[in-house]
């Protein structure tokens, strides 16, 4: 369990968000409106008709890759995954061959794995972002050493429903990557029929925004958090 | 726990993330990618004085959130264990460490003793489409304006001279008349030998996301067969330097059709035409001057006889269906087109040509400066638009206009607080004639940054031995040893993108600020600072008189005077800092977005369509022929030779090959076979095989079908890999007009060993 709460807290502190600090500057889009602080939630239901399916999979089963696992192929927490197995052909995109396996995902004998089903099948151009390891050597070493995740609880209360503690961009179909065999062992959720996550999950991104809010027309100052 | 968080279950406060772990949180700012001309909006995560994660910027309308994996993992190109740190001297052959404070009293001592010597024009700069505008432009200023010699050039030269010069020629002022949104607007996307999905692969994601959405179509005019190719909808391979036919065979087209906007035509360009058989420049002392001639819609309709689809068929390898299927596109009044092109049509012998064929086509039909009609002009490096092509660091350009104008000169000569005569009238050594003069010994002292030219130099072997020559003495300022700094007298360890503070220009005209995120390794130092303490050590002072905190602000505010005014301001630094880029002419507080059209444009102010560029305010359609290659392949050498990147890869991969997961994606450079070919020669893939050229030879892998697919007859070979340094062998024949080499063609033989 704390394991759980070690892995969660290292994304929060990862996708924290800019107007987070108060050094962080306020950013404004070219016609200089703010951009707005809902995020964009295109495709947050997608995969949602196989809610019932991952249900009758049960919280509790041996598929699924574990959280150590899911961190071996990315340079970063938020990092696109190198591709871990070999691929036949270089010269392609994505639609006729990745997504065969990465949209729906699946059971492949060939690696005794479910196929990781991708959160955003729209991008076929996969290999844009995600590059398979064709040797083990490098050409020059490197510092690079990956950031320690912090514990950090992101619930409120002992009850509450945790917060969405990444960025949703790219990311807004959240039963691609908590639910299902191919889910990560350590962040699958136990309810995933019920589909309209960010009903109870809100983002943790945004949260400053509320934070520095003062009703319009207000005489009182701004509260200062202890 | 803040109180408010107590109000309100379930919602994280950003304290509340942080206090419990006594950590302090990461701090995400704003920067543009380090690598390619797209310009990708970055928020690059920091914690405890290092980089530790990236993401795309949201709210950057250039990539909207999205990046490559280049893009992913840049930041981990700061911390290679080889990071130069400390200054190299070379003292009896072998490079000894010294403190930056020597090092740059030595660079200074050398560069006052080459211009006592031998004078002004033997010491020379040259730079980078990755120098920082701040780079650039203090490089101008100590050169240009303050010593007094031209000799400021570019490695933009190789890759985007002959964009700059179709402009020129065509528009009469630089850079695309559109932008990116240009994208969400078009019906077709035409790629003149652009292999996007890798050279630019942000740019084509947006492309397929229009492909799935709106159904716009995607045409892959190219020389092989690429990812780009498959992600089309069309692929058309033509032979090599015939794209100068099939151009000239969519305006015949066109105007047989009558496809042609009269109106537009009429009101806004006029026909000309230059000189024919301009030579290759393959000699010392090249020289070319175009001479333009006007001409009438008739005799440009008869000049296009010459080209019917049927008489290029064979020429072009394209059928005659194809082409004609070009032009219906094109000519389709109810089409919004979109052409791009890159290295294709720009290391190409006639370079300048084949940029104002494709503008002709676009001008016939009139599908230019309206959302979604655009061509659009790719460029390969981060800032080969902003300090290039902007600051004008070529050995004929100025911040505003060229040496040889009287009114340039003394506009710059009134920024800088310089006397008008120290401006020199003469333009001096474009990149090939530089290295050229170099190895003859006109050139005696040579400062190198942000660039390795011993790797990407053609026709390399000649400009390696230059800088071992007796009394030459080479400067290079980077930040990994490389191929050139082996050359080195002095090595002076740079700061690198987020360790300093820097703006770079994209290529739809966005200029983007990143501030410094980071302290540079050891002594490492911005090489707008280098310079700065260089022009100091030499007396200069007083033309550089700012602070360590505030020049970057201060160089930003004096560059602005250059190009006040609605048809090139700039936005002001305030701006750039808080917004994630703005595009020039940013007037009255605006970006423009399409050019040369009133609608948008603040300078357009004559009718519908003003290209103000031209003194009578009309855009020029060139008559320009088909002329072959300079060298083509033949019994002794059958096969073209073709080379350029790949998307794991930027540039020579100094940068890119310290990144574990970019190296083993790719680690090292192959070349690629069309299988018929490799089966006749009973040659496998992976086997080492020799390629062959005048010029030299070299051993290196083949690849056959994998990622890419020569036809028959010819073969690719990536150039990022020091290993196996293909420019030994390529050509250093360029466009006579923009003097950028073309490194898509030469005669290669092939030898199985």
């Amino acid at each position: 369990m704390l394991f759980i709460v070690m892995a969660v807290g290292a994304f929060i502190i990862l996708e924290q968000t800019l107007e987070g600090q108060g050094k962080a500057v306020q950013f404004t889009d070219e016609q200089g409106f703010r951009s707005p602080s809902i995020p964009l939630e295109e495709g947050v239901f997608t995969n949602t008709e196989r809610a019932s399916e991952f249900a009758l999979l049960g919280f509790e089963n041996d598929a699924g890759r574990e959280y150590q696992e899911y961190y071996a192929n990315r340079a970063y927490q938020g990092a696109p995954p190198t591709i871990p197995h070999p691929v036949q052909a270089d010269g392609i995109i994505g639609e006729n061959s990745c997504l065969k396996c990465h949209k729906n995902g699946g059971y492949v004998s060939d690696f005794d794995a479910f196929a990781p089903v991708t959160p955003h099948p729209q991008l076929v151009s996969c290999r844009q972002c995600h590059v398979p390891t064709n040797t083990e050597g490098l050409f020059k070493p490197n510092n690079w050493s990956e950031i320690e995740g912090v514990p950090i609880h992101n619930r409120a209360l002992i009850s509450s429903p945790p917060t969405i503690p990444h960025a949703i961009a790219m990311r807004e179909n959240c039963l691609s990557c908590h639910s299902g065999p191919s889910a990560v062992k350590e962040l699958r959720v136990t309810h995933p029929e019920r589909t309209n996550c960010l009903q109870c999950h809100a983002k943790a991104e945004k949260a400053d925004v509320l934070d520095n809010w003062v009703r319009p027309g207000s005489t009182q100052p701004k509260s200062e958090n202890p | 726990m803040s109180a408010a968080a107590a109000l309100i279950p379930g919602i994280l406060f950003a304290q509340d993330q942080t206090s419990g772990s006594g950590e302090k949180g990461i701090n995400w700012q704003k920067t543009p990618c380090r690598f390619c001309g797209v310009g990708c909006g970055l928020l690059v995560g920091t914690k405890g004085g290092k980089a530790i994660a990236v993401k795309g910027d949201p709210r950057s309308t250039v990539n909207k959130g999205l990046c490559c994996v280049k893009g992913y993992h840049s930041i981990l190109a700061l911390y290679g264990k080889d990071r130069l740190t400390k200054p190299l001297v070379r003292k009896n052959g072998v490079f000894v460490e010294t403190s930056m404070k020597e090092a740059l009293d030595l660079v200074a001592s050398k560069l006052q003793e080459t211009i006592k010597n031998h004078g002004k024009d033997a010491a020379a700069m040259y730079g980078s489409g990755q120098w920082t505008i701040p780079d650039g432009y203090v490089a101008s200023k100590l050169f240009k304006g303050v010593i007094g010699t031209n000799n400021v050039e570019a490695n933009a030269r190789l890759c985007m001279a002959s964009a700059v010069t179709g402009f020129i020629t065509t528009f009469g002022i630089d850079e695309p008349m559109g932008c990116y949104e240009d994208i969400d607007h078009a019906n077709v996307f035409v790629l003149w030998g652009n292999n996007m999905a890798e050279m630019h692969p942000v740019l084509f994601s947006r492309l397929l996301d229009q492909k799935m959405k709106r159904k716009a179509k995607i045409i892959d005019l190219a020389t092989r067969t690429t990812r780009t190719s498959k992600a089309s909808d069309k692929s058309i391979l033509f032979k090599p330097q015939t794209d100068l036919a099939i151009a000239n065979a969519i305006c015949y087209e066109i105007v047989k059709n009558g496809w042609t906007n009269k109106t537009f035509i009429e009101r806004h360009t006029s026909f000309k035409k230059g000189k024919t058989n301009i030579g290759y420049g393959m000699e010392d002392h090249f020289a070319f001057k175009d001479e333009e001639t006007p001409i009438t819609f008739k005799e440009y309709e008869k000049f296009l006889e010459a080209y019917s689809p049927e008489k290029v068929e064979e020429l072009t390898g394209v059928s005659a269906k194809d082409i004609k299927y070009l032009a219906t596109l094109y000519g389709d009044p109810n089409k919004k087109v979109m052409s791009l092109w890159c290295m294709g049509m720009n290391q190409h012998t006639r370079g300048t040509w084949i940029n104002n064929l494709v503008y002709n086509i676009h001008l016939l039909t009139g599908k230019i400066s309206t959302p979604g009609n655009s061509p659009f002009s790719l460029t390969g490096q981060p800032s080969a638009c902003g300090t290039v092509r902007e600051v004008g660091t070529l050995t004929h350009k100025l911040p505003y206009g060229v040496v040889m104008k009287e009114a340039a000169r003394e506009k710059a000569a009134k920024i800088w607080k310089v006397p008008v005569e120290n401006i020199s009238p003469k333009p001096t050594y474009h990149t090939v004639e530089m290295f050229r003069a170099l190895d003859r010994g006109d050139i005696k002292f040579m400062w190198v940054q942000v660039t390795n030219p011993m790797v990407t130099m053609p026709n390399l072997n000649r400009y390696r031995e230059a800088t071992r020559k007796e009394g030459r003495f080479l400067v290079v300022s980077d930040v990994y040893p490389t191929p050139t700094t082996d050359e080195a007298d002095v090595i002076l360890p740079s700061a690198m993108w987020i360790e300093r503070e820097g703006m770079y220009g994209n290529s739809e005209r966005r200029t983007q600020h990143f501030e410094q995120l980071l302290d540079p390794p050891g002594e490492a130092m911005s090489d707008t600072w280098q310079l700065i303490e260089v022009a100091k050590r030499m007396g200069f002072e007083k033309w550089f008189p700012w602070d360590k905190e505030n020049h970057i602000e201060e160089i930003w505010k004096e560059y602005s005077l250059f190009h006040e005014g609605p048809k090139h301001g700039m936005a002001p630094y305030e701006v750039l800092k808080k917004q994630s880029g703005a595009m020039w002419p940013y007037y009255n507080g605006k970006s423009t977005q399409w050019r040369f059209n009133s609608k948008y444009d603040p300078a357009a102010t004559e009718g519908d369509f003003d290209f103000y560029g031209k003194e009578d305010h009309k855009a020029v359609i060139f008559q320009r022929p088909y002329e072959p290659a300079p060298e083509i392949p033949d019994e002794e050498f059958p096969f073209w030779l073709n080379t350029g990147r790949v998307l794991e890869h930027w540039h020579t991969g100094s940068m890119t090959r310290r990144v574990k997961v970019l190296h083993q994606a790719v680690p090292n450079s192959y070349v690629e076979m069309n299988p018929l070919d490799a089966k006749k020669m009973g040659i496998s893939n992976g086997e080492k095989i020799r390629l062959v050229t005048k010029r030299g030879e070299i051993e290196i892998p083949t690849s056959i079908n994998e990622r890419g697919v020569p036809p028959r007859g010819q073969v690719f070979v990536p150039f990022f890999d020091e290993g196996y340094l293909i420019n030994d062998v390529t050509l250093d024949a360029f466009c006579p007009i923009s003097k950028q080499p073309d490194y898509k063609k030469c005669a290669v033989r092939l030898e199985k060993i």
